[in-house]
């Protein structure tokens, strides 16, 4: 399966793959409803995206009482909003973060590999995401562990 | 192989399923259930009219018939024979099993009030009482909600979507006490009487009487209620009276060892029926929650089915939002002898409780607008950092300082390396319609 690779060590820190995102799920540039999401690191110096993993467990889907949450074509875990009520179960069954609620649809939702052609790697000016056909893993756990080592020093 | 499944809730649909996936050969698989399957969870979207009521079944008629599962629905189990393995329904019918699952799951259980059981009030809790409410909440009307806990405040928005007026009774002297601290129950009281939600904390009902088409509630002490709609959801009880003399332990709920299985070796419990154990605590309890009902269903199914599976135990969780305040908390939220540090926004309002055991969070809470809390990934990622137990080091004193800035902690913990290997059964889940057909 193809999943997104994150290359902390690349990233910018532009946010250029937040607004592709947004603009793909919702048809806006609206960072809020993103489901890529940059964080600085050491005093913004440093960046990561951060985005689902497309689990194997994938708790959201077990958790959706409704069946909403299916997998796609991509593999993506993915909420089909005819199906969800927006329960909110799902939101707190993820344990990465990575299953959002929005009030304005009143239902969940998250990344779903845009079905195939992620519009944050494309959108990456760096290729610190990229679209590549391997495992998930914890992509960028050591990075934000060395260059947060200093600040937890300071305090 | 004959599988008797007695319960068609959560627990019960998901250990069928289960079974259907993880068979090598294809089993007989029963299902006594009082009710049509449906999800509890979804009845308040239902009660506002944002989905029909079709969309509340789990497992259709049809859905059960290509899974091969013979029902008893409208049934219910009257008792058990777990010398003989047999199950007598209400009709007298017995059904005999190889093994069977309990998951009766619970039902709402009203305050001793005299009156309580009065034409005009309701419990919110199958799809009968739902409907009861659906066809009485109306614009203009004035519901009484009984009980300020959970149940209540999952049907809170409906019935202000509905254009009700709504005053909220509770007997404790603040609303939520099973869900939330003093200083998140403060935020949500202010919270709702700014939209213009009544509430009566501290307040003992002592009689429900009829008052010419309307219904008055009468105090201990303070006036009278008079309404037109009284729901009372004043807890909850396991079904467990049938299993009188069946021969397994039953203490709060009847106790389950780590594969789910009873003191009787064919006999299974799951769901708000069973005790199990607790993941952040290890002790045996009742959490009466979907995702334990959930992950309980699955593993008795999996082990059902002749696999191995053993549950590490069900995390405590529960998310609930009132007027776009959205309000969460994780495993040992109330613990008394964890060291615990908060963090208070007033002015948003937002709020944090992060709870650790060493260096370990072992409960959290998380209150906060529903347009502000969705903006980060802060939900999930304490619900990974309580559910891994990761060891956050340093990270502690930095959330000690900073209980709002979780994110840091729980990537550069490397919570996610410790995530990802963990599933449920032992392998990828599958998607919903994913179920091999029985053949």
């Amino acid at each position: 399966m193809r999943v997104l690779a994150l290359h902390p060590e690349k990233c910018t820190g532009c946010l250029r793959c937040e607004l592709a995102c947004s603009y793909m799920q919702t048809g806006e540039f609206k960072p809020a409803k993103s489901v890529i999401r940059v964080s600085p690191f050491e005093g913004h110096t440093s960046y990561s995206p951060y985005t689902c993993t497309q689990c194997a467990e994938g708790w959201c889907m077990t958790a959706c009482p409704v069946g909403a949450i299916t997998i796609n074509a991509a593999g993506a875990k993915d909420v089909v909003d005819d199906r969800c009520v927006g329960c909110k179960l799902c939101t707190i069954a993820c344990p990465y973060g990575t299953m959002f609620y929005d009030p304005d649809t009143r239902k969940a939702f998250k990344c779903d590999l845009c079905g195939g052609a992620p519009a944050c790697a494309d959108a990456c000016p760096t290729a610190a995401i990229t679209y590549e056909d391997t495992a998930t893993t914890d992509w960028i756990g050591d990075f934000a562990r060395e260059r947060t080592a200093r600040l937890l020093v300071v305090g | 192989m004959r599988h008797l499944i007695i319960g068609g809730g959560t627990a019960g649909i998901n250990a069928i399923r289960t079974i259907r996936e993880e068979e090598r050969e294809s089993s007989e698989i029963t299902l006594v259930s009082a009710e049509r399957p449906y999800s509890r969870m979804v009845l308040p979207y239902y009660l506002d009219r944002s989905i029909a009521e079709s969309h509340v079944f789990t497992a259709t008629a049809a859905l059960l018939a290509r899974w091969n599962v013979k029902t008893h629905v409208g049934r219910r189990a009257a008792s058990l024979d777990t010398r003989g393995s047999v199950c007598t329904l209400d009709d007298g019918a017995t059904i005999g099993y190889d093994d069977c699952l309990i998951a009766t799951g619970s039902s709402a259980v009203r305050a001793p009030v005299p009156g309580a059981d009065g034409p005009g009030v309701h419990s919110f809790w199958t799809l009968d009482e739902a409907r009861g409410v659906i066809a009485q909440v109306r614009p203009g009307r004035h519901v009484a909600m009984i009980g300020a806990g959970f149940i209540s405040f999952t049907i809170l928005n409906s019935i202000l979507a509905l254009g009700a007026k709504l005053t909220i009774v509770e007997i404790a002297p603040r609303i939520l006490p099973r869900m939330i601290d003093v200083t998140g129950a403060g935020i949500v009281e202010a919270w709702l009487q700014a939209h213009g939600v009544a509430i009566r904390a501290g307040a003992a009902v002592t009689k429900i009487e009829d008052a010419k088409s309307r219904t008055r509630l009468r105090f201990k002490s303070g006036p009278d209620i008079v309404c037109d709609v009284v729901v009372m959801a004043t807890g909850i009880k396991t079904n467990l009276e049938w299993l009188k003399g069946a021969g397994v332990h039953v203490n709060r709920g009847v106790v389950v060892d780590e594969r789910l299985r009873s003191i009787v070796p064919n006999v299974y419990a799951a769901g708000d029926v069973a005790e199990g154990r607790d993941l952040v605590t290890g002790q045996p309890t009742v959490h009466a929650i979907e995702p334990t009902a959930q992950e309980h269903g699955r593993v008795a199914g999996a082990n059902m089915a002749g696999r191995d599976v053993t549950y590490r135990g069900s995390l405590l969780m529960n998310i609930v939002e009132v007027c776009h305040l959205d309000v969460a908390s994780f495993g040992a939220w109330d613990d008394a002898k964890a060291e615990t540090f908060t963090g208070l926004r007033a002015e948003r309002p937002a709020y944090r409780k992060l709870l650790f055991t060493g260096d370990r969070l072992t409960g959290a809470m998380i209150l906060g607008r529903s347009s502000d809390v969705w903006t980060t990934n802060d939900i999930g990622m304490l619900k990974g950092l309580v559910q891994s137990g990761v060891p956050l080091g340093s990270w502690k004193e930095y959330l000690r300082k900073n209980p709002f800035d979780v994110k840091p902690a729980f990537i550069a913990s490397k919570t996610t390396a410790k995530l990802l290997p963990e599933t449920v059964l032992g392998r990828p889940a599958k998607a919903p319609g994913d179920t091999p057909v029985a053949v």
